[in-house]
């Protein structure tokens, strides 16, 4: 009889032990994914303002954080500014970026100096809804202080937002963002 | 208040990095000077080129109503010059010799890498393409051309109608250091 009810007790703690964490593990896993990856993002133009800033600086910024965010993996999608395929997807967020300052540097003074040239962009970035709702507005910055071009300014900028949104928080993809 | 043997001897430590910088400094003009064949201009795609790595070298040329990037290795890039929407022509300074310039200059002891820092910069024209794709989609491209190069492909594109702006000062000639702020 004991010997009978061993081997029945040891597979009922197995399957038990088992079988819940075979079964929910994926499962778990799939969810967060899913949620992760559900909301894709429109990059909008990048508003300069009244700045008087280079073409080429806002073209990089723009051009950037597209780099930047299909890096982080955090939006199913990243679609540039103007993209019809911007319908067919049912969670969009919008990127907008605003230029909030800028200081020229000079590459050739950073080289002497070290200290001097150094080239500073700040932004201030809104994740909005397609109804206009802002989920997360953030003023971020990006320099070039020693080594590379100015325009190195544009990749860190870029950066910083794309880190700033994956540290964030976004609205769960199940309820309505409204 | 230094010996002629230490003056001596720092000359002799920073004579090779000099030797080497000239040499860099040469082969950077000698690729300058290439001749462009026909139309085509020699260009660096610095960002924004969809299937092309930052920084390619290439040729850019117009060829009907086509905008045309030719990278020295990789696929050829056509952007339809009815879909350009701006084209911005300017101008900035940018050190030259590449990353064996920038290693050379950083290993250069006695403060030899800031004199090589100072020559070795050289102008470069900026051109800043604004387009949409046919999914309606907008794009930017940034070129690099010698200098001079960006004012005849920016005349080339204003025979074929494109909207050219031409931006009279560089980024580095804005006040630097003077904050351009919006409040």
């Amino acid at each position: 009889m004991k010997l009978n009810r061993c081997p029945l007790l040891t597979a009922v703690t197995v399957a038990i032990a088992i079988v819940p964490s075979a079964l929910t593990l994926p499962v778990l896993a799939e969810v967060n994914g899913s949620t992760a990856a559900q909301w894709g993002v429109e990059v909008n133009q990048v508003d300069a303002g009244d700045l008087n800033i280079a073409p080429e600086f806002k073209v990089a910024i723009y051009e950037n954080l597209l780099i930047e965010l299909a890096k982080t993996k955090q939006f199913s999608t990243v679609l540039r500014s103007g993209d019809r395929d911007a319908k067919g997807v049912p969670r969009l967020l919008i990127l907008k970026t605003a230029l909030e300052s800028y200081t020229p540097g000079s590459e050739a003074k950073r080289a002497v100096t070290t200290v001097s040239g150094a080239t500073k962009l700040k932004v201030k970035s809104q994740l909005c809804t397609p109804e206009g709702q802002v989920v997360l507005e953030r003023e971020i910055e990006g320099n070039v202080r020693f080594f590379g071009g100015n325009l190195r300014a544009t990749h860190n900028l870029a950066r910083n937002v794309a880190n700033v949104l994956k540290q964030a928080t976004l609205p769960e993809s199940n309820s309505s963002p409204r | 208040m230094f010996s002629s043997k230490t003056i001596g001897w720092t000359l002799r430590c920073l004579l090779p990095f000099v030797c080497l910088t000239g040499s860099l400094i040469s082969q950077d003009s000698g690729q300058a000077k290439v001749p462009a064949s026909g139309s085509a201009v020699g260009a660096r795609a610095i960002l924004g080129l969809e299937g092309i790595s930052n920084n390619a070298a290439g040729q850019l040329s117009i060829q009907g109503d086509t905008l045309i990037f030719q990278p020295s290795e990789g696929s050829i890039t056509r952007i339809p010059l009815g879909s350009l929407q701006d084209v911005f022509l300017s101008q900035e300074d940018k050190e030259s010799g590449g990353t064996s310039m920038a290693v050379t200059r950083t290993i250069t002891p006695f403060g030899g890498g800031r004199v090589i820092g100072l020559f070795a910069h050289k102008k470069y024209d900026f051109v800043t393409l604004e387009f949409l794709d046919s999914n309606g989609g907008f794009h930017g491209v940034i070129f690099q051309l010698d200098k001079g190069q960006g004012q005849v492909l920016g005349s080339e594109l204003e025979t074929k109608g494109v909207h050219v702006s031409r931006l009279k000062g560089d980024t580095a000639k804005q006040k630097p250091e003077a904050q351009n702020e919006v409040k």
